[in-house]
């Protein structure tokens, strides 16, 4: 007999409560994204509710907002997004490169030094976001330092790096040292045999990391809002200083965009490291 | 012939990484520094005026309003999360489950806001609620839900109950058969078996879900500012004014110690009760 959790049987408030608690939880998770979508399809210019009309009209204004040059801004819709996508790759190249050599040494090496480090680099993950905005703000404002992208870069980096060090590290845990020591004595340096063996036995585990350091700098708000600058902004600022005074359905339709980019990357991930490691 | 990780290449491999971390380290460090600074505006000298300079209603008030909003999202997350959980490890379907941990993930990842939008849009005067309300009769005027506490629990409940609900996926998925089996088969009904064994099993996996959960809550910016306006002064939309209309750095510095204490405070003592209500549950 096995004992679920969630009884499947007969009617009892016990499964009652626990199925209608769950559907709030579900309901306050995905309400405000699912009605950001209905109102991205509205044909009306303000967003009251219900729309009375659906239209793909702010789709094609969002299409003609990338497409066409638009003077008026400082900073333009293109521009930012160019920057948030730059910024993101290259977030997610310096954290993932850092990463794997850190994961096999962490993994390799000594337990007492492994618990430190995993300690020491999930910090970023508990630490505030407005501080650490705030921080390097002032870092970067009292040094005057003039290192454009970098200025947002930087920050990212150590705020993915939780995340693609866990995701390396669960890579790790499945390979043994035997499959290395199998290369070694067939000839292979040590070296070696980590570029060409334990590497490619990590793929799932990089990858996942890859694609959560992506998402996380490419939806990254908190620290952005401090950091941007006229010239270094990116597409979560520029939707900011676009909505501030008032919600125009434009911007829901670019919002569907990020939505449906973010799903698929999300399902990548769970498909990636499915029932081998945890998300946090 | 055994592969071992001499000293030396050791830390050539973690090197990179602790370079990449060293910024963030440093930044903790300059807050700290500036925060005991006798310059508002440079770090010049040592006085402990910025955090005497914090002693005022105002302060208060925004460090009692950000417990008191955490404290409710907390426990309001908690009580959506243990059932979310239970039907996430008994789904059957691995399409459903799916489903499921995006539907849940999701709003930790999204642009925080795109989730403002989707508040504004379903609490706003002409929102989705209010519609609904009107045209069924049941209010006449608006009721007003956003730029108050209200819209920003419900945005700081959404976007921390993916915190809540994976962390006890993992201590559902650890519990143990057969403590259940032998509480139902003495007779023990559904709801006696959840109070007195899976509660107490999951107890520590319950504890620092809420932990990460409050801290998380503590430390929001973007949702009281998006959804709260300047009306809802939580911590950290109190400390961005510091800076940004007043450029008093030195003491938004020490108003982010102090958040920063707060948080280590409840991720310690969370700890701490882990600790002994585990060793309770052995003993």
């Amino acid at each position: 007999m096995r004992v679920g959790l969630l009884p499947t049987e007969g009617k009892s408030t016990y499964r009652f409560t626990v199925l209608f608690l769950a559907t709030i939880g579900i309901l306050i998770s995905s309400l405000p994204v699912v009605v950001v979508t209905i109102m991205s399809f509205s044909a009306s210019d303000n967003t009251g509710f219900p729309p009375p009309e659906l239209s793909l009209r702010w789709y094609w204004e969002v299409i003609a907002m990338f497409t066409q040059e638009d003077a008026s801004s400082a900073q333009s819709v293109v521009d930012s997004t160019v920057t948030s996508l730059l910024v993101a790759f290259i977030v997610m190249a310096i954290s993932t490169l850092v990463c794997i050599p850190l994961a096999y040494a962490l993994a390799r090496g000594d337990r007492r030094i492994r618990e430190g480090m995993e300690l020491l680099f999930t910090l970023p993950l508990v630490f505030p976001l407005v501080i650490l905005g705030i921080a390097f703000l002032l870092i970067a404002e009292s040094l005057r330092l003039e290192i454009g992208i970098w200025r947002i870069v930087i920050p990212h980096v150590a705020l993915v790096l939780p995340f693609v060090l866990r995701n390396c590290i669960g890579a790790m845990n499945g390979i043994s040292v035997e499959t290395e020591e199998a290369a070694v004595s067939l000839g292979a340096s040590p070296l070696r045999a980590i570029w060409d063996v334990v590497i490619p036995l990590m793929r799932a585990g990089i990858l996942a990391g890859l694609i959560f350091a992506l998402i996380i700098s490419f939806n990254e708000f908190t620290i952005t809002f401090f950091m941007y600058t006229i010239d270094v902004s990116t597409l979560p600022i520029w939707m900011y200083s676009r909505t501030v005074s008032s919600l125009d359905p434009s911007t829901l339709a670019l919002s569907v965009f990020i939505i449906v980019a973010d799903v698929v990357l999300i399902v990548l991930v769970d498909k990636l490291i499915a029932g081998r490691a945890n998300l946090f | 012939m055994s592969i071992s990780l001499s000293r030396p290449r050791a830390l050539a491999f973690s090197l990179p990484a602790i370079i990449a971390i060293l910024p963030f380290l440093g930044a903790c460090f300059y807050i700290f520094r500036f925060s005991i600074s006798a310059d508002k505006g440079v770090i010049d000298g040592y006085s402990i005026q910025a955090y005497v300079d914090l002693m005022t209603p105002f302060f208060g008030r925004s460090v009692w309003l950000t417990l008191k909003l955490s404290f409710v999202a907390t426990i309001i997350a908690m009580i959506l999360a243990v059932p979310l959980a239970f039907l996430l490890t008994s789904l059957k379907s691995p399409l459903a489950r799916r489903c499921l941990t995006v539907t849940i993930l999701l709003p930790l990842i999204l642009n925080l806001l795109v989730q403002a939008y989707g508040w504004i849009l379903l609490l706003g005067p002409s929102g989705v609620l209010n519609s609904t309300l009107k045209g069924l009769g049941i209010i006449e005027r608006p009721i007003f839900l956003l730029f108050n506490e209200t819209g920003v629990l419900l945005g700081l409940i959404q976007t921390s109950l993916p915190l809540a609900v994976f962390p006890i996926v993992s201590s559902v998925r650890g519990l143990s058969q057969e403590h259940l089996e032998a509480a139902s088969s003495l007779g023990a009904s559904h709801w006696r078996t959840f109070v007195d064994v899976t509660v107490p099993l999951l107890r520590p996996g319950l504890v620092g879900a809420a932990s990460i959960v409050f801290a998380f809550n503590a430390s929001a910016f973007a949702i009281p500012l998006l959804l709260g306006g300047r009306r809802v002064q939580m911590m950290g939309v109190a400390i961005r004014d510091m800076i940004s209309p007043l450029f008093n750095w030195s003491g938004a510095a020490a108003a982010g110690m102090i958040l920063i204490t707060l948080t280590l405070i409840v991720l310690v003592f969370a700890s701490w009760l882990v600790r002994v209500t585990s060793e309770e549950v052995r003993g």
